[in-house]
């Protein structure tokens, strides 16, 4: 192929979601052989993985002690000058989450019920990243939404303008085909003559 | 790679409990220039375009941004302005990629009330490449918070890359690229901004310039 051609394609809009969409899909397969570690020094210390499962903590794997605003939950500052103010609500769980985690063994896999504690900590891991993304997405959809609606919904086929454009267009083409049929005629009879002749 | 090779002294920092912004004359001349012309936005009205004559009609037609929407375009194109300004100071990856993620939405928002088809149409696509661009940008972002255990630039720039980092910054890269629209994936951003109202249009172009200005200082610290 031409380079010419393929920069041509590129020049459409159309095509680009697919380009981008093949690019990130390459260097995220690419991405299964890079070598993925935790960083050990973390804003929360994470417990090592099925220790708290084993003991049989309810809050398994986000159990990180503390009484909130009494004594710390486990963590560590990023800026040790905060370490006074933090993780003082760390252990916090509204009545509802206290009752389930009471009766569930498997509270800490679910965050339903739980304004304080557990959410808190999920964002705080993520640093918000969950609500971005998903926030996004959603006025994504809509602008998907509202495309689909100008481009198909909207009742165009009963707009006068687009039927007056729509008989011109028909009119135009058989017109023009008729012409060409004309022309086409004259050659052949002419050719006939000649041949004829 | 360190502040003072990049972007010159370093005048201080403000910290704001776990976010610590940082001031270099580097990122102080981004921010008051885009602060500048956002300024200079908030009080210009939009230009009008004169569209070539339809056929079997004499004369030219005039573009014209209405009331309404000209309001609408100058709220967004100056809460536009404030993010990218924002993204020029920031001293925080995931706050870098937040206000990137802002401006790719706002970029949607301004062109979003236009009337032309072919500017929908090429926003739409836009609009489906800044979708994708969450997962690389969050991605890349997380990825390089799991493997160095902080979001601060001042701390990042001074511990060494490994592989998972350069991985994330990869992804990042991908995710600037998609979001402000460079080389192959600058069609649909460019066909965005065909239409009138040209102060309000530009603000599109000039955030992503600026944004991967600053983009290729946060690579060069979290990678060096």
């Amino acid at each position: 192929m031409r380079i010419g051609v393929l920069w041509n394609k590129l020049a459409d809009p159309k095509n680009i979601p697919r380009l981008f969409a093949f690019s990130l899909g390459i260097i995220l397969i690419a991405g299964l052989i890079v070598p993925m570690a935790l960083n050990p020094d973390q804003l929360y210390v994470k417990p090592f993985s099925q220790v708290q499962v084993d003991k049989g903590l309810p809050l398994a794997p986000y159990d990180r002690d503390g009484d909130p605003l009494v004594q710390p939950g486990n963590i560590l500052p990023q800026f040790p000058d905060n370490v006074k103010s933090l993780g003082m609500v760390t252990g916090y769980m509204s009545p509802l989450a206290q009752f389930v985690s009471s009766v569930s063994p498997y509270f800490g896999t679910s965050i339903y019920s739980s304004p304080g504690g557990l959410i808190d900590e999920i964002l705080y891991y993520t640093r918000g990243f969950d609500t971005i993304l998903e926030s996004s997405i959603l006025m994504m959809s809509f602008i998907i939404a509202s495309w689909l609606s100008i481009n198909y919904t909207m009742n165009r086929r009963n707009d006068e303008n687009e039927i007056k454009k729509d008989v011109k267009k028909a009119v135009n083409g058989s017109i023009n085909l008729a012409n060409e049929v004309k022309v086409n005629d004259a050659k052949a009879r002419s050719k006939q003559l000649r041949r004829d002749n | 790679m360190d502040f003072i090779t990049l972007g010159g002294d370093l005048l201080g920092v403000i910290p704001l409990g776990d976010i610590v912004l940082y001031l270099t004359p580097f990122n102080l001349f981004l921010f008051a220039v885009l602060l500048g012309f956002t300024v200079l936005i908030a009080f210009s009205k939009p230009e009008t375009q004169v569209e070539a004559a339809k056929f079997n009609t004499l004369g030219n037609s005039e573009v014209k941004v209405g009331e309404k929407e000209f309001r609408q375009r100058r709220f967004l194109s100056i809460i536009c302005g404030i993010a990218s300004a924002g993204a020029m100071i920031t001293g925080d990856l995931f706050n870098f990629t937040l206000f990137m993620a802002l401006v790719g939405i706002l970029n949607i928002g301004i062109v979003s009330a236009v009337k032309q088809t072919s500017v929908l149409n090429s926003a739409f696509n836009y609009g489906l490449i800044a979708m994708m661009c969450s997962l690389p940008l969050f991605g890349g972002a997380a990825i390089i918070l799991a493997a160095t255990g902080t979001l601060s630039l001042e701390i990042l720039s001074s511990m060494p890359a490994n592989p998972m980092v350069v991985f994330g910054a990869v992804l990042m890269l991908i995710g600037i690229l998609g979001e402000s629209g460079v080389a192959p994936f600058f069609a649909s951003k460019a066909e965005m901004f065909r239409t009138p109202g040209s102060p309000f249009i530009v603000i599109i172009h000039l955030s992503s310039l600026f944004i991967i200005v600053r983009a290729v200082e946060i690579l060069l610290l979290v990678l060096w």
